[in-house]
């Protein structure tokens, strides 16, 4: 019942592809695809563009993840920081940061470089404005005991501040990673000779339709699998708090 | 803090203008410069029609991605059956980057406007079909049955109980995929387009142009902010109950 839509459009697509209304150039049959994805899954070089563009979308998050949460407790904690940045990400929170891109390209290079500062930069701004909030939010009630106990500042943060802004600060990582994985991939399909963007546009050029969606259910696959992974990591760690999402 | 906030941006212009005096590469212009060409492109018809080209693949994008995603999800949030049906396929599909269906929309739906606006559709429906269906199911149980013991009828209680107690929800939905259209407007338009803002600062970067990289990336970074706020006017007007929002 779950899965009914799926197997529907499935069958859809299917029936499509063999009525022989369309050319098979615009219209692969699901063998044709799961053929050239077998071949894509085992040929090195295939699986090495995928490594390329992981590497570029783990770079880029991991950086924006501990600049962001350092940056988004600090401002919870600081009255002063926050309103010295809290004006720069909420003012350009709106602006479409990869019209940065080409400037990047002429700062960092054509390289993995100029993508990972692009990537950087879209994830910080979900992570920082998450974590600012989980860690303003803290209950003072906490904040005010610990302090009559007697913790230092330290202590304080560590373990009073940061464990009440876990469940925040993995919803902002769940907000930025697919992004991380938009931003790479975009990124690739406008200028790149590697990754799996680029692969996308470069069998699309040479009408390679089969091999394009094969590489199409490459991304959805690592971009499901990556979430996935990130939610195990907080059930784990956040086990205290139960995550309000749907599960498929 | 309406003086901290002039004052960091002030003073972020102040050191950006002084070191490009200083000596910044040729790459990098200095604000007033920035300036000086944003409104020198401003006289000029170009810009206008660059402009006119993007609204016209953004913002048609955006409304049917948005009035599907608050009819669906709606509907999702209210109907079981219809749930269980829709809403794996939604969420299963909600990490996919929906930019690299580009080149598949291209062959399909051709390499104009259409498949554009499409892929922008495809983008905006996401956020606000899973806002207005949390928004659905965060609806207080305790609300709905007064209406129901004050002898509202289903249809009153969606339009007069659901509705509204959804609202705040469908419109953050609705900020997140205004900013997405313009993302993913920018993105088709840098990888395949005549026109456009995203054509213009591709072309400008090819031909060394720095003064019109720059005015394509000041006027996106104006139509994004002046999109949010009206967005956040309309909310303002509309949801005026409501708390404002952080």
């Amino acid at each position: 019942m779950r899965f009914v839509f799926i197997g529907i459009a499935l069958l859809a697509w299917e029936t499509a592809a063999r009525s022989g209304l369309w050319s098979p150039l615009l219209f692969p049959s699901l063998e044709r695809i799961l053929r050239e994805l077998m071949l894509f899954l085992s040929s090195g070089e295939s699986l090495m563009q995928a490594w390329v563009s992981l590497y570029r979308a783990f770079a880029g998050f991991t950086l924006a993840a501990v600049a962001g949460v350092a940056a988004g407790i600090l401002m919870g904690r600081s009255r002063f920081l926050a309103s010295l940045l809290d004006p720069l990400f909420s003012g350009t929170y709106a602006v479409p940061k990869l019209a940065l891109f080409p400037i990047f390209i002429f700062i960092f290079g054509l390289g993995s470089l100029s993508k990972i500062a692009l990537v950087f930069l879209e994830c910080l701004y979900p992570i920082v404005i998450i974590t600012y909030h989980g860690a303003r939010d803290v209950n003072r009630v906490l904040l005010w005991s610990a302090q009559n106990l007697g913790a230092t500042r330290g202590a304080i943060l560590r373990r009073i501040v940061i464990p009440a802004a876990a469940p925040h600060i993995f919803a902002g990582f769940r907000v930025a990673l697919p992004v991380a994985m938009i931003v790479v991939v975009i990124t690739e399909m406008i200028s790149s000779t590697d990754g799996l963007g680029y692969l996308v546009i470069y069998s699309m050029s040479s009408l390679k339709t089969d091999r394009m969606l094969a590489v199409v259910v490459v991304i959805s696959l690592v971009g499901l699998l990556l979430d996935w992974a990130l939610v195990q990591l907080r059930d784990r760690l956040v086990y205290w708090e139960k995550l309000e999402t749907y599960y498929v | 803090m309406g003086l901290a906030r002039a004052g960091i941006w002030l003073a972020l212009l102040l050191v950006w203008e002084l070191a490009w005096r200083w000596g910044l590469p040729q790459y990098i212009l200095g604000p007033l410069e920035i300036l000086k060409h944003f409104f020198a492109a401003l006289g000029s018809q170009e810009l206008y029609g660059h402009i006119g080209a993007s609204l016209a693949r953004s913002l048609p994008g955006f409304a049917v991605g948005a009035v599907l995603g608050i009819a669906l999800g709606l509907a999702a949030g209210v109907g079981r059956g219809f749930d269980r049906m829709l809403s794996p396929v939604i969420f299963l599909t909600y990490p996919v980057p929906k930019i690299v269906m580009l080149p598949v929309f291209m062959l399909w739906f051709g390499i104009g406007d259409l498949s554009k606006i499409l892929i922008i559709a495809l983008a905006c429906f996401y956020p606000v079909f899973i806002n207005a269906y949390y928004g659905v199911k965060a609806t207080p149980t305790i609300l709905v049955w007064s209406g129901l013991n004050m002898g509202a009828g289903r249809w009153q209680i969606f339009r007069r109980v659901v509705v509204p107690s959804a609202a705040p929800m469908i419109f953050s939905g609705l900020r997140v995929s205004l900013a997405l259209s313009f993302i993913v407007m920018f993105a088709t338009e840098m990888i395949n387009a005549r026109s456009g803002l995203g054509h213009l600062i591709r072309d400008a970067e090819n031909s060394l142009r720095f003064d019109l990289m720059y005015v394509s990336l000041a006027s996106i970074a104006i139509l994004g902010y002046a999109g949010d706020q009206l967005l956040l006017l309309g909310r303002h007007r509309l949801l005026a109950w409501q708390g404002e929002p952080a």
